[in-house]
């Protein structure tokens, strides 16, 4: 099933062997200043202005997390223990700020933990609420702003509203480039496999975006002269938190499921929505954008749309089955998951849940259960 | 079933009876008098053991006229956990074990006015079920009592019950777990998940939950409000909230809920009503800090239940009621006798200790073996102590205002939000204010917070030198960690980090 791997693919894939890609070192050699961040609740554009350049946050080829059990315990999500392991091992050594966000107690207590480990120079919370309405969007435009200014401040970078546009449409243009080729997944033999494209929007979150940009074009134009993909059981999609891996999906893949639509914190449905720039204030377009790209079950009164983007998406996407991945210890998803798989059933839509680590293991019970899945849909 | 199997099973439950009527003994009236009581403990713990059981009987009675023998029955069937409440006496009997004098009469008293409040819930729950609203324990309904509704804290039964019996969570802990709930979240979501689950819950007109104070608390509203099938008002409090622009915006969203209250029931909110309750809450609030400024002196005039186990009730259930202010009133006369006499609480008193995190639901009489044991005496804890102002009841603005900020600054509730610090800082301030020697932590297994915060706190304390027992322990499910592993886990850091011996050894050395 899966295309042979072309140029593209391998740059992707080697942007991804670090925490901190040689696009990433390049930027900061030219002068340019890259700020961590590990939610989806972060807006991207605004940490894109003047100098600035976003990383998302991923630890690649983790193996253990010793000292992090240490501080944050075994009991917290593996995935901010990797975080924290890896900042103990200064393995995030160009970051020069770091921004958090409340997501959940587990990423919380991350913070605090870093904290008081490490001291960075900047270190950042952002204060997203947990519902949306006009008191809480006013809110969380007034957090962006107190955060654009601390950065101004503290790196001497330009944000003033015409810089924070000028952002905004650098991110639009990209979000329309990957936009575009996660819509070819739509087709009933897509170019494309799921492995790759998350292989793409990983390396692109975690690389300068006008520096991956022309690689994301060439994929564009490599991907236009490929075959379709025909050979393959069922079209999956994968919900859940943080995937990093693409290795995890490429196992789904090997059984005979097509990944061909992500809803998940790394995913881009619906996280690579455009910025709707109107008005005088930037702040109030980037709080609207970032309640609008991303759905997590943090957010209390989001149930329902939470239900009806994964309904939807099985409808546009023609999607035969449903992956919901938790990584083990994460109280939101593990908690919205049961009323989240009941629900999806009960509208005839198969699921398999799966409760994993956040780096990869358990190979062989996973080719199994995915494989059992997709028996029992019939394919 | 086979019939091989009925007997199988009669068998395994007849070899618990010898067990099951030890148990019963010993929590029985008989039990309270063998273990040697003074006459006139015995008279005080035997006035409490009939005032209980005359509300208990009281309520049964109104119960069976006001929906008559079949709906009665009924409600019993619903609600299987009720009969748990007549295990109130057996908990006194527990907790009131070594204590005596003024001490072990405030716990009786403690324990009366829980199984009073406990009454009023199932009165409000049953009697009057159209003007229901249910609430998430951590957003009191003093608004709620202000605009006339029958109000129930749906997670309340989850902490009260194991109290009572240690094993009450445990059917409801499982049926979560097997719908699917993730098994490593707190026990208490699980508890209230599987109580809904089966049907064991009032369901309501309305329901009120929040942010707070946890993920898995906030997230199991999800499955709640479908399960319900009823309108449901979220409260959201910010991250950092001790600053105006974080109090005006909950204040706001406090306002919004009202109007939510009174659109989707038949209330109005009563300002008057509220200034009442507000003043209420200063009231105790008032007593509660001179109960804390006698206790901070060694020895203690009351320690351990008088203090946690009243707070967590009369603050979070029904604060500003007269008989919550009645309860604290009685508690301060009772601690100043002692105090003025310089009589202790327990004339064991060595180590005086706090706990942090979730007191020991199933669990609840393990400080008061530690006193008897090692004469450990719990001073304070997390969920009692706070360092918030009075209610301005001026206007309903400066009531919405300074109540959210009580809300927002209660205990939990300002330790799972902000910074580390706001975790921390309280730890030491009660350290001095309280002229502690240990701190212990509740380790709860699902409070992944918590648990997170424990290698800081570890070596903050270290370099204070401050000793610090992490007790490991799931709050509501001793199938995790067991009373006797529990004990031992206080044994080992008594001994190895206190070098403490046991005070039945004492004179043996």
């Amino acid at each position: 099933m899966m295309a042979t791997p072309g140029k593209t693919m391998k740059i992707f894939e080697e942007l991804l062997e670090s925490p901190q890609n040689r696009l990433v070192e390049q930027a900061v050699k030219d002068g340019r200043i890259p700020i961590a961040y590990s939610c989806s609740y972060v807006p991207e554009a605004l940490l894109m202005a003047d100098k600035l350049f976003p990383v998302r946050l991923h630890t690649p080829g983790v193996t253990g997390t010793e000292i992090a059990d240490n501080y944050l315990s075994s009991f917290v999500c593996s995935y901010c223990r990797s975080l924290l392991e890896f900042i103990m091992d200064d393995r995030f050594d160009q970051i020069k700020g770091w921004i958090s966000v409340p997501a959940c107690i587990h990423m919380q207590r991350l913070y605090d933990n870093m904290e008081y480990l490490k001291h960075p120079t900047f270190n950042h919370i952002l204060d997203v609420p947990r519902k949306v309405n006009e008191d809480t969007l006013e809110w969380m435009a007034e957090e962006l702003k107190i955060l654009a200014d601390k950065l101004a401040a503290h790196f001497g970078v330009d944000m003033s509203e015409a810089s924070l546009k000028k952002a905004m449409q650098v991110w639009n243009y990209f979000a329309v480039d990957v936009q575009s080729i996660g819509e070819l997944r739509k087709e009933p033999n897509p170019p494309i496999t799921g492995t790759e494209f998350h292989q793409m929007v990983m390396a692109a979150l975690a690389s300068p975006k006008d520096l991956i940009l022309p690689v994301i074009r060439d994929f564009q134009k490599e991907l236009s002269a490929r075959e379709g993909i025909k050979k393959y059981r069922a079209r999956l999609m994968v919900v859940g938190g943080h995937l990093h891996d693409p290795e995890f999906i490429r196992i789904i893949e090997s059984q005979g499921g097509l990944v061909v639509a992500d809803r998940f914190c790394t995913g881009t449905i619906p996280g690579f929505e455009t910025i709707k720039i109107n008005g005088t204030n930037p702040y109030k377009n980037m709080a609207q954008h970032v309640f609008q790209k991303a759905i997590c079950p943090r957010m209390m009164e989001e149930f329902d749309r939470r239900l009806n983007t994964i309904v939807d998406i099985v409808k546009e996407y023609r999607v035969d089955g449903v992956v919901l991945e938790i990584i083990k210890f994460c109280d939101l998803w593990g908690v919205d998951a049961m009323p989240l798989v009941t629900a999806l059933r009960e509208k005839g839509i198969p699921v398999l849940k799966l409760e994993r680590e956040y780096r990869l293991g358990g190979e062989g019970q996973l080719r199994t259960r995915v494989q059992a899945f997709i028996e029992s849909m019939g394919k | 079933m086979k019939i091989n199997t009925v007997i199988d099973n009669a068998k395994s439950k007849m070899t618990d009876l010898p067990y099951l009527t030890k148990r019963f003994l010993r929590n029985s009236w008989a039990g309270y008098l063998a273990r040697g009581a003074n006459p006139r403990d015995a008279a005080v713990f035997a006035k409490y053991w009939i005032m209980n059981w005359a509300a208990i009987l009281h309520w049964i009675g109104q119960s069976i006229v006001k929906l008559g023998p079949i709906g009665f029955t009924r409600a019993l069937y619903h609600n299987p956990w009720i009969l748990i409440l007549l295990r109130v006496n057996g908990a006194s009997n527990r907790l009131t074990l070594g204590r005596s004098g003024m001490y072990h009469d405030s716990i009786c008293l403690i324990m009366h006015t829980i199984c009073l409040g406990v009454i009023d819930q199932l009165r409000q729950m049953l009697f009057d079920p159209k003007r229901l609203v249910i609430f998430e324990d951590l957003v009191p309904y003093d608004i709620g009592r202000a605009m006339g509704l029958n109000c129930y804290l749906l997670e309340l039964m989850g902490i009260v019950l194991p109290i009572l019996y240690s094993d009450a969570s445990l059917p409801y802990i499982d049926e979560a777990e097997n719908s699917g709930m993730n098994p490593d979240a707190c026990s208490l979501p699980k508890a209230t998940v599987g109580m809904v689950l089966k049907g064991h819950m009032p369901k309501g007109v309305a329901m009120v939950s929040s942010n707070m104070p946890c993920d898995a608390g906030a997230a199991s509203y999800a499955f709640i409000q479908r399960a319900f099938n009823i309108p449901t008002y979220r409260v959201d409090a910010p991250y950092h909230f001790y600053n105006e622009r974080a109090e005006k915006l909950f204040a706001k969203d406090v306002k919004g809920m009202i109007a939510w209250l009174e659109q989707h029931t038949p209330c109005r909110m009563d300002w008057d009503r509220m200034r009442e309750i507000c003043e209420g809450r200063n009231r105790m609030l008032e007593l509660e800090t001179e109960l804390w400024e006698m206790i901070s002196v060694k020895p203690a005039p009351l320690a351990s239940e008088a203090v946690w186990l009243s707070h967590i009730w009369h603050f979070n259930v029904t604060a500003g009621h007269s008989r919550s202010i009645k309860l604290y009133e009685k508690l301060i006369k009772m601690a100043r006798r002692n105090y003025e006499n310089k009589i202790a609480a327990t004339k064991n008193e060595r180590y005086r200790a706090v706990l942090w995190n979730p007191p020991f639901l199933h669990f609840g009489d393990i400080f008061n073996w530690a006193e008897r044991t090692y004469g450990v005496v719990l001073i304070n804890d997390s969920m009692t102590y706070n360092h918030h102002g009075p209610i301005d009841t001026t206007s309903p603005d400066t009531m919405l205002r300074d109540w959210g900020r009580t809300v927002m600054q209660g205990p939990m509730v300002r330790h799972t939000r902000g910074p580390a610090e706001d975790y921390l800082d309280d730890i030491f301030r009660m350290i001095e204010q309280f002229n502690l020697d240990m701190v212990w932590v509740a380790n709860h297994v699902g409070c992944k917070g918590g648990q997170a915060m424990n290698g800081i706190l570890r070596e903050r304390c270290r370099a204070k030198g401050i000793p610090l027992l992490i007790l490991d322990y799931d709050l509501s499910d001793r199938r995790i960690v067991s009373h006797d592993n529990m004990m031992r886990q206080v044994e080992f850091f008594m001994e190895n980090v206190m070098k403490a011996k046991r005070l039945d050894q004492q004179g043996a050395a």
